[in-house]
């Protein structure tokens, strides 16, 4: 085997900027030979900035990077391939109508003149049987399944002499079965001396996997601990660590009648027996990590996608919510997460952007939209939301994150909805614009409301909720009170870590 | 079963059922038709299709790298009218020159397309729509209107339209027909064996995906137009021997035809499948079809279009229907294998079904 002392790859003192966010601040990493790092941290604590560094998408700003202790310069994905690294993600990156065998060796640069087929699928064959995988090297690699196209990248990881190999998430998306196959790929290329940085959200798979663990917080490396020495309690409080900002807390608002009740929600494959209340006045907040489908069961609830099991009340009435449409008609609002794709329409006018859900309340008899009510509608909630804009005719690409956030609420809140939720509401827009959005939650809780607020930063999360129900990989783990709520019991059960006491319903 | 299905790929399936088809419609209007099978239909259809095909390879490159190639048709009426012309200046004129000529010609038009859509990053439905009508418009103000005319051409032109491989009885095998079918071989041979090839099937399989693996898209993309280009040159060199009298619409509506050879023949509209042997059974299904049809019914060549237009749609609608239900019977077999024991493979595939 190869010397374990001296390490493959370090990373020194890294540092990357994106506009207003500090993505990475002074990171070092040392990646040894046949050692599997696992990288632990919550969403946007600096992982995928730390990776695409590694392969040579974004460039630091500080620092640099050595291999064999050797600085050396990643300018791009084939430069980051001739140094060695590679990186296999979430999503298999191959070609559906080439073969499994071409996938392997389509990035090779010394194939030679003409392709040698027989050559090419001899290759593929000993590589995967080095791998222990059973695969018709012949077949396209369309059809295949999440495991064996990650089986495929790993093979062509090998082909390449890779030295580093980057597994970003790779198991989020597979079946317990599949993780134990990865898993064992994982240790024959340890065996090897492939040096492996292992990013997950499971707990449990990074202890049963990792020989060191590293966790990144704000951008910044809080500990870096080798497996015997950690213990799931210390990477999480690592992991939590920062003290709760000023947030602008949820005032109490008396709970009022039952507005939404939901049983034994599902969608088959996606998530499943998610249950639920939510109250007139009250906030009740979704925590969970990346790929734990709060925002499908979000979708399910205005009927984009809809739920395939369980039943939903409002206002004590069984409903069916089978279309936005259905949706809005009777009460239920959502604020996504995706404002530039799918909440707003950045070329039309702030008005134009409220009104359309409404379209129909303001046709003239003739059919004609009516400028004059549509605007006059526009301009109060610019009033009441302060939206910073010379005039309501502006469109809404012109706007700041924090004032499209704006334009997006008066769209739904112009719906009088029972039900708002909000998904991410706060993200990716600066400080001030997000206490106002905390303040406006606060008032249309007061206003009787009933409002389910989706989002990844959990101290927000604790500040506005009543009650917060934490999901995991589609299943609920609980739903805890604000005063049995803290961090560390969220960040517990959002990551299958039922050390916490578990929720009440 | 099993062993078919390992070596016969739902893709080939079709190319099969296309030749198989080729033949119930020769079967069948040789029932209709009298004199059918004489050596003045062959001949009709295989000069057609060879043009076409030469075309079509070209259009199959492009496509195969999810891009489109609408000036096919302007590029051929070009090319043929400006050859035309300066054989007609120049009688004298060596051949290998006048063929040189065109192709070049051809390759400056497939390279402003190239980059365009490869480094303006124009769709490229876009860039080559404009294409045609501009190229079109460039022939039109080119040639004042007037028309070459075939006794204005050299005579080794005019006889290397008639000019024969070999002769079988009635039937006459043109040199054309020959030089279309070397190019089908050696442009399939290119796609197949070459990394060149492979890449544009990279490239429409997953264009994100080769970017990430840093191929050159650009680059690669750019060259493919440019070799549709080149081939289109040589279509419109054919096309003029063939024809000899040239008119500012020369070829119009022939990206229609490529097109279509090209989707009948099997190649996927999306990028990243499809064969030149494909494209090359669409040229002649269509053309025989088309041939025959105006024999029989004696419809008129304006229908021709709408005939077109329909194959396109079956070609269209049997790959999203047939090919994914024979994709399906693929994956739903044992050789769809996991990175599993057999065993397990086959329970799992239970699971899935």
């Amino acid at each position: 085997m190869t010397d374990s002392k001296k390490p493959v790859l370090e990373i020194r003192n890294i540092a990357k900027r994106f506009d207003t966010t500090q993505a990475l601040d002074d990171v070092s990493l040392d990646m040894f030979p046949g050692e599997i790092h696992a990288l632990l941290g919550e969403n946007g604590a600096g992982k995928s900035t730390l990776i695409k560094i590694m392969t040579g998408v974004h460039q630091p700003d500080q620092g640099e990077i050595a291999l064999d202790g050797r600085p050396i310069r990643i300018g791009n994905a084939v430069e980051a391939q001739a140094h060695g690294i590679a990186a296999i993600y979430q999503e298999p990156m191959i070609f559906p109508d080439l073969s499994v065998a071409e996938n392997i060796f389509i990035s090779h640069r010394d194939q030679g003149v003409v392709l040698r087929w027989g050559k090419m699928f001899r290759d593929a064959e000993a590589i995967l049987a080095q791998l222990g995988v059973h695969l018709d090297v012949r077949q396209p690699a369309r059809g295949l399944t999440l495991a064996a196209q990650q089986a495929v990248e790993i093979a062509k990881a090998i082909s390449l002499k890779v030295r580093v190999l980057i597994m970003d998430e790779p198991t989020a998306s597979l079946s317990v079965h599949e993780v134990t196959q990865l898993f064992k790929l994982a240790a024959t290329l340890r065996e090897q001396g492939v040096a492996i940085l292992f990013i997950s959200h499971r707990m449990e798979e990074v202890f049963e996997i990792a020989d060191r663990i590293t966790v990144l917080r704000d951008g910044k490396k809080i500990s870096s601990t080798p497996r015997a020495g950690a213990t799931a309690e210390g990477a999480i409080r690592d992991m939590v660590g920062r003290k709760v900002e000023d947030f602008f807390a949820k005032s109490q608002v008396r709970r009022g009648d039952l507005l939404l009740s939901a049983r034994g929600l599902g969608k088959e494959g996606v998530f499943s027996d998610v249950s639920f209340d939510v109250y007139r006045g009250e906030v009740l907040g979704f925590a969970g990590l990346v790929g734990s489908r709060r925002t499908d069961v979000g979708l399910a609830l205005f009927g984009v996608e809809r739920a395939d099991a369980g039943e939903i009340t409002l206002d004590g009435r069984p409903v069916k919510l089978h279309s936005p449409d259905h949706a809005l008609q009777v009460g239920i609002a959502y604020a996504t997460e995706d404002r530039r794709a799918l909440g707003l329409t950045m070329p039309m006018s702030i008005t134009a952007n409220i009104s359309l859900p409404m379209l129909r309340e303001y046709l003239s008899r003739l059919g004609l939209i009516k400028r004059a009510v549509e605007e006059t509608a526009a301009e109060s909630f610019r009033e009441r939301l302060a939206i910073r804009a010379p005039s309501v005719r502006v469109e809404v690409a012109r706007l700041s994150g924090g004032n499209q956030q704006k334009v997006m609420l008066s769209k739904w809140l112009n719906a009088r909805p029972h039900l708002l939720i909000l998904d991410e509401p706060t993200r990716g827009i600066d400080v001030s614009a997000k206490a106002e959005v905390h303040h406006m939650i606060n008032d249309l809780a007061a206003r009787g409301l009933g409002i389910i607020l989706i989002s990844s930063d959990l101290p927000e999360i604790l500040a506005m909720s009543d009650r917060i129900l934490v999901m995991r990989e589609g299943r609920q783990m609980g739903i805890f009170t604000r005063a049995e709520a803290t961090q560390e019991i969220i960040l517990s059960a959002a990551m299958g870590q039922n050390s916490g006491a578990r929720g009440s319903q | 079963m099993e062993t078919i299905k390992r070596y016969l790929r739902p893709e080939q399936i079709r190319e099969l059922s296309l030749v198989f088809l080729i033949v119930v419609t020769l079967i069948f209007f040789g029932t209709q038709i009298e004199g059918y099978y004489s050596g003045r239909t062959f001949n009709r259809i295989t000069t057609t299709v060879a043009i076409i095909a030469v075309v079509a390879v070209g259009e199959t490159l492009v496509i195969l790298t999810r891009n489109y190639d609408l000036s096919v048709g302007s590029i051929v009426g070009f090319t043929a009218y400006f050859a035309g012309t300066q054989l007609a200046n120049n009688n004298e004129m060596a051949p290998l020159a006048a063929i040189l000529l065109a192709v070049g010609m051809g390759a400056i038009m497939g390279l402003i397309n190239g980059v365009l859509v490869a480094y303006g990053r124009v769709p490229s439905i876009i860039v080559t729509l404009g294409t045609l009508a501009i190229f079109r418009a460039l022939l039109v103000n080119y040639s004042g209107a007037k028309t070459v005319t075939t006794d204005s051409l050299p005579q080794w032109l005019l006889d290397l339209a008639r000019a024969n491989l070999f002769q079988v009885g009635e039937f006459d095998f043109r040199l054309m027909v020959g030089v279309a079918l070397a190019l089908v071989v050696i442009f399939q041979l290119v796609i197949t064996y070459l990394p060149f090839g492979r890449r544009l099937y990279a490239i429409g399989s997953n264009p994100e995906a080769a970017r990430t693996a840093g191929f050159p898209t650009q680059r690669i993309v750019m060259t493919a137009y440019v070799l549709c280009g080149m081939l289109s040159g040589l279509a419109g060199f054919m096309f003029l021997a063939r024809f000899g009298n040239i008119t500012v619409v020369a070829a119009q509506g022939m990206e229609l035809s490529a097109i279509a050879a090209v989707v009948v023949g099997g190649v996927n509209v999306f990028g990243g499948s499809g064969t030149m042997i494909g494209a090359l059974l669409g040229a002649l299904m269509i053309n025989t079809l088309e041939q025959s049809l105006i024999r029989w019914l004696q419809i008129s060549e304006f229908w021709r279009d709408a005939l077109l237009g329909l194959l396109i749609l079956l070609a269209v609608a049997t790959d999203a229907v047939i090919i994914n239900r024979l994709r399906n019977l693929w994956a739903r077999s044992g050789l769809q294998a996991r990175p599993t024991s057999g065993a397990q493979a086959v329970e799992e595939a239970g699971h899935d079904a």
